[in-house]
């Protein structure tokens, strides 16, 4: 049997495996980036505020998590979190609920670091001068940051969220080794089942490879919206 | 105090780090003058313009505007919306387009409708030949039409008093005129203006009084033809050798 056939064999026989990975992936996915956005953009204010102390916890949060391997990061929450007494709750009617929440909340604490960043230098890549002509108008500094300052941020900030979309996608396959059975979780499955490493990690790739593409493609749709809805 | 000082400038001093940039300035500035600063490039005109409306926080000393000291506890924003500033990069909003940048700040800070706003941004545009440009966004305008239209968003608040921190050195020559146009127009009309400038014919035209700003320190403060004809500071006299 050639590899092509291969392939197409597997899928026929073992798409139900991969199809829920796919849909636990993009569930982690989506639920890493979106708690990373709402902690991001408070650690991200906390990064810019004006009290020292707020200040060095958000500096030391994002530079501590950025220079850690995610691997570890979730090593740490899956196994070393119970140890210390913490542990998540097992809910009945999702099946693996505990060990879902430790990846989600590992993913969400790693992505936080990486959102604080994208907004900060979202909000910083804005002009000076634009927050110097709302002060000197007579704006307060929280009115001039509405009306003027974020408004032109979020069209840096947008892309740059969609980009850390498909990088989580990407590096969510890694939450695979505490047993979240997601894309990758999957994959190995079928490899235990078959044999057939090669075909199965190419129909792995190939999965990853259109969802972040098609994230992508709509990213950059938005982004040429937003372009064309003010010069 | 007398009566007429629209601004007091006490012993003014402003520091970056260890870089001294004002030293111990004291001047008054009248009502209805029209004043120009002059001086090179890092003599801290720019910056003592902005200590003037708290956009750089004086080191030492205090600016008085009509009567109340900007230095101590009050509602800066409050005094800020009567000093009207027009900068250098016109720093026009640029997610708003022009009418919005000329009405958002009379609506929200002084309640005006939205009627009465756009109807007298719509007079002012019209005065300056830009009603066609009333909903253009600052990308689409050339620097003098966007230098102009700042003019006329800081005029919108109807301000006690002007600052200029070089409002043609970012323009291409040929537009120079235009905005040195509306600042003379204003001039006439009584506007109380503080101007940095670098144009040294404009400023002995449209100038009653020119300071010298050199080193942090008001180096010479004369009327325009005697700063021109008659500059007592050696100082003074070589930089009007160089640049005249």
């Amino acid at each position: 049997m050639g590899f092509f056939e291969q392939i197409i064999v597997l899928l026929e026989r073992y798409y139900p495996y991969f199809l829920d990975g796919v849909k636990n992936t993009l569930i982690i996915a989506a639920m890493s980036v979106m708690l990373g956005v709402v902690f991001g953009t408070l650690m991200a204010i906390m990064r810019m505020c004006r009290i020292k102390p707020l200040r060095w916890l958000a500096v030391a949060y994002i530079e501590f998590v950025r220079g850690t391997p995610l691997m570890v990061q979730l090593m740490f929450i899956f196994y070393g979190l119970p140890m210390a007494g913490i542990t998540f709750p097992d809910v009945p009617w999702i099946p693996n609920f505990s060990r879902f929440m430790a990846g989600i909340v590992a993913m969400s604490i790693n992505s936080c670091a990486y959102v604080a960043e994208v907004i900060r230098s979202g909000i910083q890549s804005v002009d000076e001068g634009q927050m110097e002509a709302a002060r000197s108008i007579g704006f307060k500094y929280g009115e001039s940051m509405r009306l003027v300052i974020l408004p032109q941020a979020i069209k840096n900030i947008l892309p740059a969220l969609g980009n850390e979309f498909v990088t989580v996608i990407k590096e969510s396959s890694i939450v695979s080794v505490i047993g979240i059975s997601d894309l990758m979780y999957g994959t190995n499955g079928v490899i235990a089942l078959t044999y057939r490493s090669l075909p199965c990690l190419a129909i792995a790739a190939c999965m990853y490879f259109i969802l972040t593409f098609i994230s992508s493609r709509l990213i950059a749709l938005l982004e040429k919206r937003m372009k064309h809805g003010r010069k | 105090m007398e009566e007429n000082n629209i601004i007091q400038v006490r012993n003014l001093s402003k520091s970056f780090g260890d870089l001294q940039v004002l030293n111990d300035i004291s001047a008054d500035f009248k009502e209805k003058q029209v004043v120009s600063i002059i001086g090179p490039s890092g003599g801290g005109k720019s910056t003592f313009l902005r200590c003037l409306n708290l956009l750089e926080t004086p080191t030492a000393g205090s600016v008085i505007f009509k009567g109340v000291n900007l230095c101590s506890k009050i509602d800066i924003n409050e005094q800020r919306q009567k000093i009207g500033m027009v900068f250098q990069h016109f720093n026009l909003f640029n997610n708003m387009n022009v009418m919005k940048n000329l009405t958002i700040a009379p609506m929200r800070i002084k309640g005006k409708s939205q009627e009465e706003a756009e109807e007298k941004a719509m007079s002012f545009l019209r005065r300056m030949g830009l009603e066609d440009k009333a909903s253009s966004y600052p990308s689409q305008l050339s620097g003098g039409q966007k230098q102009r239209i700042a003019i006329v968003r800081s005029l919108m608040m109807e301000p006690d008093v002007m600052l200029f921190d070089e409002p043609t050195s970012a323009l291409d020559p040929e537009m120079i005129g235009e905005v040195l146009d509306v600042i003379k127009q204003l001039a006439d009309e009584g506007m109380t203006m503080l101007i940095v400038t670098h144009e040294m014919r404009f400023a002995r035209e449209v100038s009653d009084r020119i300071l010298f700003l050199d080193g942090g320190k008001i180096d010479e403060d004369r009327t325009a033809d005697e700063f021109f004809d008659d500059p007592h500071s050696p100082r003074l006299i070589s930089f009007l050798e160089k640049v005249l």
